[in-house]
């Protein structure tokens, strides 16, 4: 089923969870809603799912108006990021709840039932623990059913809200090959919250990438990675290293003087680093040298404004370089630079300084 | 001291278990002396003095008409009270525990009421509000109706005192669980009915069956505020403690004493059956 969501708001007393919202969903996609902490991820999904009531706008299903229309009459599945399992039921019962609640004339029977049930167990492969209650199962055992549960009534729309939140990193990407692999087998339309961007960029056919509230970005995992619309969704996706004022005239050639302010973002890796000058390097004092598998990460110290800036290199370049330590002085290339307009939006310069500290101190 | 506590906590099986047995033997010691002194010895004492004079006086006195008469009085009091208390405590703790909504907080302190108010006061704002001389007293003797000093009245005090209990138990029950699993049922196309009956009555059964039995147990053995809007008639507004109280005046302490065997007897049972609830729930 295809979503089409158009300038929907959701206020909560005079605070705007979600402003705004235009975002066209095609049938079959599966796609990411990624964001920082409280920017509107779990309110959006509740609003399409309708367990979230609309101030503004519209939410139009295959061409049908469903904005007001109630939860039941959604037909969508939806996986909780706790799970919700019904703790007094066994995972049978858990995953069954849905059919046996249907009107009578739309129920299946007693051995269809079962037969759906233990076909949706198989597709989970947790058909030994029909007999379990939740409080049995381990974490990724839980969200397994909680999405065969989901599935057993059929939904057009699958809605996950941060699916494998609460799961260790092993579980965690076992479950995501697993969730594609369903999303292959059923081709349902899919839409998942994750805070955390290298699940949606694995995982996605769409991300959108949300702040504030706000979308900031709709594309693939390639568009939004390596074309950023801005600021905020290039510092998102990774590790940025953020530089302004002198630091970034220094960088690149911008006329000093233009009339917004500018701020340049380059990735670690993107920085190159050499033993000499070489016309283009900034000199900078290497702080901190972690040589700890594939990849070598450095935090250096610019000389000129003696700001901290982290560079990535794999080990072979960097025993190519000679292996440095702690005090050498090495020259960093900053040609990749990225230079975007500084958002001047006063809600969007606190986010902005929230990303700059949490972007540094990955470095001390 | 502190630093000692450490050694201690570092070797066990030192002295700080060695005097543990003692302090452990003097604290029991305690509570159990306090409790004989208090429940058991006087509960003993209420099965004594009934029987005192033989089984068949014993029979004889909980059989006499005034006191059938009382004993149904109290069921049906009982019988309306609880339910009321049930239903609209369900509906008062779910509304608490799962909405936000301005004066909350007013309306918990509300409920509150009952349980901070002595009896007699609630007896005596009921014979206020609808005896012969009160506010709506004009408007129901126009109507024929008899609150006061009657089986309506007597419903009413009683309802009003038992309030609090199924709602204070269910309360904080409904709030550790949330909404996700009601939320959870809907989208799996439950209706609000089945909702309710699926997901939410079974995660709250336990708490709620505690609720009512102690409900059920005050609303049986209410005294302050029944005795005011009772008027004491006998055979007709009596319930059992008004009829042990009658009893007990007119030195007829054998009777007494019988008539209170059986709400010794219901509140024994009544813990018996909480202990059990609280067993259940543990688990
Ligand atoms: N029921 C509610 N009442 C009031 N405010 C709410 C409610 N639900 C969400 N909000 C607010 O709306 C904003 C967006 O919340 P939301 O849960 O959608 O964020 P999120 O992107 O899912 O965050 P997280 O990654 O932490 O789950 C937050 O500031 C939150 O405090
Ligand atoms: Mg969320």
């Amino acid at each position: 089923m295809g979503i089409t969501i158009t300038g929907v708001t959701k206020k909560f007393g005079a605070y705007p969870a979600v402003k705004d919202i235009n975002l066209e969903i095609p049938t079959g996609d599966f796609v990411a809603l990624l964001g920082p902490s409280g920017s509107g991820k779990t309110t959006l999904l509740r609003l399409i799912a309708g367990l979230e009531g609309l101030d503004t706008g519209s939410i139009i299903f295959n061409g049908v108006d469903f904005s007001f229309k109630n939860v039941k009459e959604r037909k969508v599945g939806f996986v909780f990021q706790h799970y919700a399992l019904f703790k007094h039921m066994t995972i049978f019962e858990n995953v069954a709840f849905g059919l046996k609640v249907r009107p009578r004339k739309l129920r299946p029977s007693r051995s269809e039932i079962k037969d759906k049930v233990l076909e949706l167990l198989r597709l989970v492969q947790l058909e030994h623990l029909a007999d379990r209650y939740p409080s049995q199962l381990s974490g990724g055992q839980r969200q397994r059913i909680a999405l065969a549960r989901a599935l057993a009534v059929e939904p057009e729309v699958l809605l996950l809200d941060e699916p494998f939140g609460a799961l260790d990193a092993k579980v965690r990407q076992e479950l995501r090959h697993w969730l594609r692999e369903i999303h292959r087998k059923l081709n349902i339309t899919t839409v998942f919250v994750t805070h955390d961007q290298e699940e949606a960029l694995e995982m996605a056919d769409t991300v959108v990438v949300m702040n504030h509230g706000k979308i900031e970005q709709i594309g693939s995992p390639a568009e939004v990675y390596e074309r950023p619309a801005n600021a905020f969704v290039y510092s998102f996706l990774g590790r940025v290293n953020e530089f302004r004022g002198a630091a970034l005239y220094n960088d690149v050639a911008i006329a000093r003087d233009s009339a917004v302010e500018a701020v340049g973002y380059i990735r670690p890796h993107e920085i190159g680093l050499s033993r000499f000058s070489n016309g283009v390097g900034i000199p900078a004092e290497a702080s901190h040298v972690n040589a700890v598998g594939s990849t070598v990460r450095v935090v250096l110290k610019r000389l000129d404004t003696e700001d901290y800036f982290e560079a990535e290199l794999t080990s072979g370049n960097f025993r190519e370089l000679g292996p440095f330590h702690k005090g050498d002085i090495l020259y960093a290339d900053f040609t990749n630079i990225v230079v975007f307009e500084a958002i001047t939006d006063s809600e969007h310069s606190k986010e902005r300084e929230k990303v700059t500290v949490g972007a540094f101190s990955a470095f001390t | 001291m502190i630093a000692r506590e450490h050694v201690h906590l570092k070797s066990p099986g030192a002295s700080r278990f060695a005097l543990a047995p003692i302090k452990k033997w003097l604290l029991i010691g305690t509570a159990l002396g306090f409790l004989g002194i208090f429940i058991l010895i006087p509960l003993i004492a209420v099965f004594t003095e009934a029987l005192k004079k033989g089984i068949e006086l014993y029979f004889a006195a909980i059989t006499e008409p005034d006191a059938l008469s009382a004993i149904k009085l109290t069921l049906i009091t009982a019988a309306i009270a609880v339910p009321l208390n049930t239903i609209f405590g369900v509906i008062a703790a779910w509304g608490i525990a799962k909405f936000n909504f301005k004066g909350k907080n007013i309306l918990i302190t509300l409920i509150d009421i009952p349980f901070a108010v002595s009896p007699v006061i609630a007896g005596l704002v009921f014979v206020l509000l609808y005896g012969s001389n009160g506010v709506l007293g004009p408007f129901i003797e126009a109507n024929n109706l008899k609150i006061i000093f009657s089986v309506p009245g007597i419903v009413l005090a009683t309802t009003f005192v038992t309030f609090p209990f199924v709602v204070r138990e269910l309360i904080p029950i409904m709030q550790e669980q949330g909404t996700e699993e009601e939320q959870a049922a809907i989208t799996l196309g439950a209706s609000g009915w089945q909702m309710f009956f699926r997901v939410t009555l079974p995660n709250i059964k336990w708490g709620l069956l505690y609720g009512v039995i102690l409900c059920n147990a005050r609303a049986m053995g209410e005294f302050g505020a029944v005795s005011v809007v009772s008027g004491h008639i006998r055979g007709l507004t009596n319930t059992l403690p008004l009829h042990v109280e009658i009893l007990y005046n007119e030195y007829n302490f054998t009777a007494s004493f019988a008539v209170a065997s059986l709400l010794a007897l219901l509140a024994l049972l009544t813990l018996v059956f909480k202990s059990f609830l609280e067993w259940k729930t543990k688990k």
